[in-house]
């Protein structure tokens, strides 16, 4: 029990156990406590601070009266955040349901279809749309994306126009092309996660599927799928969360009308971008801000509690891969 | 060993549209990137000029509009500020989560918050910020390194997670080894663990930073826009996304295709961050 | 166990330090000492410059011309004046809060936004320019000056009028040969002086207006899309085929727009023009606090939707939180406005203030005060 020999690149040998390092041990921990105690603080803080500040504006107009009043008018000092709820909601669903899909087409094809040497190639540039920062998003979208798209829009809209939603005039930037934007962002964290889910599925199973004599599909509809639902539907919600947030891009691209949108081809207004564009003049009118943070606070407690659901589906399904046997193949 | 039966031509079908399908979409999901990448460097090269990386932004109406200096030179300080912030605090609350709270109840409270600081979109962190520093004109009004808080709370919790995810990695068995021969926790954590780990640290490190250069509605309400370069963080900052962010919705040709510049240049900035990351993560020993 | 990674460390400390340093250290633009031209002044000339840097923050409105103004202003004191354009409420609201030197807005404040800057002194509002503010439009087919008047205005932002060949127009215009093509509107999404001298002009011709969406800096617009700023709605005309929106005559111009023939009091339609704008200004009644507005001014050759365009200073600068030396630079920027800024406004097509106007302006500037006493 000698000082020990093994003697690091300069300094004292690592075993020494003077008195003065010994003290070291418990400050390090002391510090390290206190950093996460601190960030407990912070978030507490947060919260609190939001609330005190939003209050006003849930008094006036009542927690339900804030959030479902039709009625966004900044100069009567009215604020019902109905259609701007509605515009998040809206530009959401068409994130996930354009998204999705996408995203589990691709983290299948990766994981069980593409050749072994594309697959790094293919992971990388799906992962690089996470890189593009948001602002570069609504430069593309509002310049390239949505006049290119106007046409189109302009054709599914007389053609559709028997769907609720659908129909009427087709402005240039609208809903539609926000949620296509937002598709196209929340593509690399669904399709990362949903990888990473299949990734767990056990090599028994597929190979079990293989060997009845299914086709590739069919393995992946029968042994994969299936096991990898409650991570999807997580990864679904994850990347709805990150949708929900989404404010440089959308309020670039929405057309920015506090109405509830008649089409999802008309423009619109989000919980996020209404906050960007009014903070500036809210500066001085205590109303006005607080129903900015009220809209802040309202978006920040939709993203925890569809975050919460989200961590409840990723959890269940990794839980329930845990619980299968070990085939001896790394899980 | 008997033949199975063979595949029917209708399932044989389905497959194969299935997988076509899938491949498709793929490739549609490859798209978007390709022709962002394009425009970016159609419209954003043709902006790039020695004037452009050197000159402020004019904000003048008619003549000369500018380059983008200031907005670099921002980015890179208010950047750097923050993430001298997020990244010791952020690898400091990753070594408590790991070294000494696995599965206590103080730590699990602390991991659970911490994934919920993720989950909060960036705007609401520049509203707090606003609310606690900017209207309370705590040194001041607008100012470069209160942006920089707001950014580094938008880092912190990636750092934190991705920290905690590479600590968690070092093998056990090194820290016990150190631990055997006497050395004391201190020693083990600064010399065993966050060395093999180190790696993986800056991967996270990196990632967080790329995300932070990148994001506007936190500096919209904290740092401002100007137009001349400042070196001093107490005073009002240019911000590349800031800069884009104003140019994006103007009429004049010219000042969009600033904002296509500045895109490649930030997209650039971003890039080569993730790539420095990925590097790293090569070099990494661990998992 | 190999420690080379220790090297890394040390190099990852040293380029965080490094870092720190560059953020930290080295505060080199000294921005709130008034002397010692810190900010580069670049003319040649031998007297010392005031240097320093002020900030301001409002309309978009009257941007070009400010902008171009503390571009010159620079030149000559070697002060920096840093405007950001967020609009007339952003502007009154950074002013009232005391995030800026000197506001700016095209509306003038409305008494609840006098009260709450009560709280730290009596605002000033100087006038500084007169401008146009234009309906441009991009239709394809349809030439400039198309004669329009305040109530068509009206319902086409309204929504009432869909599209550009409906008899309203027709009407109106006199057109006859008004394409089938859907009306996109654009307006603003921020409060803005703007906002507020266009539909106090709606108003005055369209009750369904006037009881609707009303007059103010921002309004719950029946249809259309929201830009950010002048610039923004500029943006949004020129994007789409078919759009209508209210820019400043600079904007228009610069884009090349093609802007309508509005109908004045007098009945005749008249185009934006330097004239047409100075000629509103012409004869203006002007209240003691300077606070007018030129909307529907009477006039034959006046453009209806003439605008003035105000700066906010506080009648006693410092006991609002200035510093004494800011204040001295606020007042010379100030002097430059009513001074050489009055020539330079007609090449940005922006028309002076009428010399009568202008003399009770500079009376307001000179009675400035820091602390109970004038600015030197």
């Amino acid at each position: 029990m000698e000082a020990g020999t093994l003697r690091a690149r300069g300094g004292p040998a690592i075993g020494d156990r003077s008195s003065r390092s010994r003290a070291l041990d418990p400050l390090l921990r002391w510090v390290l406590t206190g950093l996460a105690a601190l960030i407990l603080l912070l978030i507490g803080f947060f919260f609190v601070r939001l609330f005190i500040e939003a209050k006003p504006a849930f008094d006036k107009f009542g927690y339900i009266g804030f959030v479902f009043d039709n009625n966004w008018d900044v100069s009567k000092e009215i604020f019902g955040a109905w259609p701007l709820v509605v515009g998040t909601l809206i530009t959401s669903a068409i994130a996930l349901v354009i998204g999705v899909p996408v995203a589990i087409a691709t983290a299948l094809y990766i994981s069980e279809l593409c050749p072994r040497g594309a697959r790094q190639p293919l992971t990388i540039l799906i992962e690089l749309l996470a890189a593009v920062p948001s602002v570069v998003y609504g430069l593309w979208g509002i310049i390239v994306l949505a006049p290119k798209l106007h046409g189109v829009e302009q054709w599914l809209s007389d053609t559709f126009s028997f769907l609720p939603l659908v129909g009427g005039p087709v402005s240039i930037p609208n809903c539609f092309v926000a949620g296509l934007i937002m598709a196209i962002m929340i593509l690399p964290i669904v399709s990362a996660i949903s990888r990473e889910v299949m990734a767990t599925v056990p090599a028994q199973d597929k190979e079990a599927a293989l060997a009845l004599g299914a086709t590739r599909w069919e393995m992946i509809r029968i042994a994969v799928l299936p096991y990898s639902r409650s991570g999807i539907s997580g990864a679904a919600m994850l990347g709805l969360g990150r949708a929900i947030g989404e404010t440089i891009a959308v309020t670039i691209v929405i057309g920015n009308a506090p109405n509830v949108p008649d089409s999802i081809f008309s423009q619109g207004y989000t919980l996020a971008a209404v906050i960007a564009n009014e903070f500036n003049e809210a500066a001085s009118d205590p109303t006005h801000r607080a129903a900015l943070i009220a809209a802040g606070l309202v978006l920040f407690v939709l993203t925890l509690i569809i975050n919460a659901i989200a961590r409840y589906y990723v959890n269940r399904a990794s839980r329930g891969n845990k619980r299968t046997v070990p085939t001896g193949m790394a899980g | 060993m008997t033949t199975l039966a063979p595949v029917s031509g209708r399932r044989r079908t389905v497959d194969r549209v299935s997988r076509g399908l899938t491949l498709a979409l793929t490739v549609v999901a490859v798209l978007p990137l390709i022709f962002i990448i394009y425009y970016l460097i159609k419209e954003g090269i043709g902006a790039w000029s020695g004037d452009f990386f050197t000159t402020d932004p004019t904000g003048r109406f008619l003549g000369d509009p500018g380059g983008i200096k200031s907005a670099i030179v921002g980015t890179i300080l208010m950047v750097a500020l923050a993430s001298a912030i997020a990244i010791p605090f952020g690898i400091g609350v990753a070594l408590y989560l790991v070294e000494y709270g696995k599965g206590g109840r103080f730590a699990n409270l602390v991991r659970y918050f911490v994934d919920v600081m993720t989950g909060v979109p960036s705007v609401v962190f520049g509203l707090f910020v606003y609310i606690v520093l900017v209207v309370t004109k705590i040194g001041g009004t607008f100012a470069g390194w209160k942006g920089s808080v707001a950014l580094a709370l938008l880092m912190l919790p990636v750092v934190t997670r991705t920290s905690e995810v590479v600590l968690n990695l070092v093998p056990d068995s090194l820290r016990e080894a150190a631990l055997a021969l006497g050395a004391p926790r201190w020693r083990v954590v600064f010399r065993i663990v966050l060395p093999t780990a180190l790696p993986g640290l800056v991967t996270g490190s990196l990632l967080a930073i790329a995300r932070a250069a990148g994001e506007t509605a936190p500096l919209l309400f904290t740092a401002a826009f100007v137009f001349g370069t400042q070196f001093d963080l107490s005073q009002r900052m240019n911000s590349l996304p800031l800069q884009i962010f104003n140019d994006v919705s103007q009429a004049q040709d010219r000042l969009v295709q600033r904002a296509w510049g500045a895109a490649l240049t930030l997209v650039a900035l971003v890039l080569l961050l993730s790539l420095a990351a990925r590097l790293v993560q090569r070099r990494s020993r661990l998992a | 166990m190999r420690c080379s990674l220790v090297r890394s460390n040390q190099w990852l400390a040293a380029l965080s330090a490094a870092a720190l340093a560059l953020g930290v250290a080295a505060c080199g633009s000294d921005d709130e000492s008034p002397s010692g031209g810190s900010s580069g002044g670049s003319s040649s000339s031998a007297s010392s410059k005031q240097g320093g840097t002020i900030n301001g923050a409002g309309a978009t409105f009257p941007a070009p011309v400010y902008t171009e103004w503390a571009a010159r202003f620079k030149d000559s004191t070697g002060t920096t004046v840093n405007y950001q354009a967020v609009g007339s409420g952003g502007g009154i609201a950074q002013f009232t809060a005391g995030t800026v030197d000197f506001g700016a807005t095209d509306a003038a404040m409305k008494p609840e936004e006098e009260d709450a800057a009560k709280k730290k002194g009596d605002p000033v509002h100087i006038p500084t320019v007169l401008g146009a503010v234009t309906v441009s439009y991009k239709v394809d087919g349809i030439d400039k000056g198309l004669k329009l008047d305040g109530a068509t205005i009206a319902d086409i932002f309204l929504g009432k009028i869909k599209k550009w060949n409906d008899p309203a127009i027709a009407k109106v215009s006199g057109n006859t040969s008004l394409p089938d093509k859907d009306i996109t509107v654009c307006h603003r999404s921020d409060e803005s002086g703007t906002t507020k001298n266009f539909t106090q002009f709606l108003a005055d011709y369209s009750k369904e207006w006037e009881s609707g969406p009303g007059v103010d800096k921002t309004v719950k617009w029946p249809t259309g899309t929201g830009a950010k700023g002048n610039d923004g709605v500029a943006g949004c005309v020129k994007q789409t085929d078919g759009a209508v929106g209210y820019v400043e005559q600079a904007y228009a111009l610069q884009n090349d727009f093609t802007t309508a023939a509005v109908k004045n009091k007098e009945g005749q339609f008249i185009e934006p023009s330097l004239d047409a704008t100075s000629a509103a200004g012409e004869g203006a009644e002007v209240p003691e606090d300077l606070k007018f507005s030129t909307i529907d001014a009477p006039g034959a050759k006046t453009y209806p939707i003439s605008a003035v365009t105000f700066l906010l200073v506080w009648q006693d600068q410092c006991k609002a939180g200035i510093k004494p030396a800011t204040a001295k630079l606020v007042k010379s920027w100030l002097d430059y406005a009513l001074g050489d800024g009055q020539k330079l406004a007609g090449e940005l097509q922006y028309a002076a203030l009428p010399a009568p106007i202008q003399q009770k302006a500079q009376a307001k500037i000179d009675a400035l005060q820091c602390n109970g006493t004038a600015i030197g």
